[in-house]
């Protein structure tokens, strides 16, 4: 499905070769909406029931990781476009929705972080992706698809890099499962 | 100190290769599927709304990756403590946690390593980690090397370094 989002998160479609011809297609940097902020990190510790002093205690925090750390698994959050600006228009999609590909909807199947340096409150991010392959077609107890791995680069607002993630997505069509 | 809050750190002198982590059980309500795009603003409709669900031939919404990853990451928290710097996280995801499902999480140590680059050290632990349902089907399995503080640490042995080449 294209043109005019119902979800925000439609993804582009085409074919497989169309696909293949973006292989090595890298998106500009994009600036997160959102600033680390200690009230998500408590959230998503909440979601996690992680107890890590480094969440809860800003005394401890800032002594050993030199301010409220981020806990790693929300790397992608702090990229997530708002739902809505003032501004208007629609949020820009991840590298993997804007692959075109016959598919209709997507699943992730793996995700492989590297992380060198603590991401703190306050910090905001910038990533750039790489689309590094397109599968050819497999078929999946879920239906028939491609999967698409793409390459994150994340940077604090200084220029280091803190992470790199490689991600698989599974791209396929409903009702086509066997 | 905060009643309840994780200080407890294990020094990476104390680690044991095939030691078993503790582990843990989640129960994933509707509620706590529903947390899941609040905290980390991922709002595809795979992850709140059932019927958007069913027309993809799920049975119901379904936490998202980052959740596992949390759970995962937890787990190694809890065993390794507050001072622990999660260095690489591999995850296949193999099945989807839906709501009502119970995501059971264990891991084990495969190795334990120093390592040392410009003058520096750091204490690095090899994990295997799988996360079942409550049925025993393999929802997630990965590796996680963690950097544990080593024993009398100089203060320039934080367990985090800055990308290689960079």
């Amino acid at each position: 499905m294209t043109g005019p989002s119902r979800t925000g998160y439609d993804v582009a479609t085409g074919t497989f070769d169309e696909a293949r011809a973006m292989v090595g297609h890298r998106t500009d940097p994009r600036t997160g909406s959102v600033v680390v902020n200690e009230a998500m990190v408590q959230q998503f510790a909440a979601l996690a029931h992680d107890a890590s002093a480094g969440y809860w205690d800003p005394e401890f925090a800032a002594e050993w990781w030199g301010g409220t750390v981020a806990p790693p698994a929300m790397l992608m959050t702090w990229l997530m476009p708002l739902e809505w600006t003032p501004r208007g228009g629609l949020p820009t999609p991840l590298l993997t929705a804007r692959v075109p590909l016959p598919g209709d909807t997507f699943i992730n199947a793996s995700n492989d972080t590297e992380y060198f340096e603590p991401v703190r409150v306050g910090d905001r991010l910038s990533v750039e992706e790489e689309l590094i392959d397109v599968s050819e077609q497999k078929r999946t107890a879920l239906g028939v698809g491609h999967f698409v791995t793409t390459k994150s680069t994340y940077r604090r607002q200084d220029e280091t890099v803190v992470a790199e993630m490689t991600n698989v997505l599974f791209r396929f069509s409903t009702g086509d499962g066997g | 100190m905060i009643p309840g809050v994780n200080y407890d750190q294990r020094a990476f002198e104390d680690v044991r290769v095939d030691e078993a982590l503790p582990g843990a059980r989640d129960e994933i309500t509707y509620r706590r599927v529903i947390m899941n795009p609040a905290a980390t603003l991922d709002f595809y409709p795979g992850h709140h709304d059932p019927e958007f669900a069913r027309a993809q031939g799920q049975p119901t919404i379904f936490v998202n990756t980052m959740h596992v990853m949390g759970f995962i990451d937890r787990l190694v928290f809890e065993w390794g403590g507050p001072r622990t710097f999660l260095v690489r996280r591999k995850v296949s995801l193999a099945y989807p946690v839906y709501a009502g499902d119970t995501m059971v999480g264990a891991g084990r140590v495969l190795d334990t390593r120093l390592e040392e680059r410009q003058g520096r050290r750091r204490g690095v632990v090899d994990l295997e980690v799988t996360v079942d349902n409550q049925d025993g089907v393999r929802c997630a399995s990965g590796h996680v090397t963690a950097s544990l503080p080593l024993g009398g640490a100089a203060d320039g042995d934080r367990p985090w370094w800055p990308r290689k080449g960079s």
